[in-house]
């Protein structure tokens, strides 16, 4: 580390200080990991897109003519997006690829809902999100940024539409062809959770 | 009506997405922040594992390519005069090409 720490004391723009990196890496860290995660639906492919992102963002930033960032969120987040697709591009073509066990995941992630202490309504929560992120595979790569975005970022339609590179008007056909998608996917789970309340 | 449904799911949707926020360790950020970190001291290689492995695939290809095209027998040479005299004699033929097998029929 001390290396890196001498060579990068040399640099001058805010992000790109180490000090400031890593504190900025930590306050992202997680929300980016859970973006690649659901997005890879993958918790190993997860962990290694995320390592991805803070580095071409890091390298990205060293560079000198890297120009002022208005919102260091947003771009970081187009970053995850893009090695995301980029993953799940290339994962067409390995069909030799092996989901990995879901016990290592369970090592990883532990899904619970903190929200409520019912028991019951935890196994409910786990299933629905389990289910979600299957139906999550079965969507157009596009469909499944802009639903991730939308839903789990909580980002406004103009947004995902710059972090995606689209216009606005087709930033709302993949959401609704996507919200259609899994609808026919989660009926089941939609009708009983309604019937339940 | 439709509409309706459409809108009543998306927002159970959202709900649940909200509910269902998964717990990371703190120890797996941790070590996820080591690896960063050691990734970022790293030389950076101009070309990855991968491009070389894409380079090698496009090579070896290539190669097999060359090595077919090598073993091809090539076709007879023949003079010029000869392919101009079976031109014309095509072009002569007034019978159509395709009833030239029923001849084969009546040949000794």
């Amino acid at each position: 580390m001390g290396a890196m720490a001498d060579r990068l004391e040399a640099n001058v723009g805010a992000l790109a200080d180490t000090r400031e990196f890593g504190a900025w890496m930590t306050s992202e860290q997680k929300r980016v990991f859970l973006l690649c995660r659901r997005m890879l639906n993958d918790a190993e492919e997860a962990d290694s897109a995320t390592q991805d992102t803070f580095l071409k963002a890091w390298q990205a930033l060293k560079r000198p003519e890297s120009k002022e960032l208005d919102d260091p969120a947003k771009w970081l987040t187009r970053i995850a997006v893009n090695t995301c697709l980029d993953r799940l591009r290339s994962r067409r073509w390995q069909f030799w690829r092996k989901r990995p066990k879901p016990d290592d995941e369970e090592t990883i992630l532990n899904f619970a809902s903190s929200a409520d202490p019912n028991a019951e309504a935890q196994i409910f929560a786990r299933q629905i999100a389990e289910r979600i992120g299957q139906a999550l595979t079965r969507l157009s790569l596009r469909q499944r940024a802009a639903f991730t975005l939308r839903h789990y970022e909580d980002r406004s339609m103009a947004e995902i539409a710059e972090i995606l590179d689209l216009d606005v008007g087709t930033v709302k056909v993949h959401l609704f062809r996507a919200t259609e998608k899994l609808r026919e996917e989660l009926h089941d789970l939609y009708f009983r959770d309604r019937e339940e309340r | 009506m439709k509409q309706a449904n459409h809108d009543d799911f998306q927002r159970w949707l959202h709900e649940k997405t909200r509910a269902a926020e998964p717990e990371v360790s703190a120890e797996f950020l941790a070590a996820q922040r080591r690896a960063i970190y050691r990734r970022l001291d790293e030389p950076r290689h101009k070309f990855s594992t991968r491009w070389a492995l894409s380079l090698a695939t496009v090579v070896l290809v290539l190669a097999g390519g060359l090595t077919l095209e090598r073993r091809r027998p090539a076709a007879p040479a023949i003079s010029d005069e000869q392919l101009f005299s079976d031109l014309s004699a095509m072009e002569q033929r007034t019978e159509p090409k395709a009833i030239q097998p029923i001849h084969s029929l009546f040949e000794e």
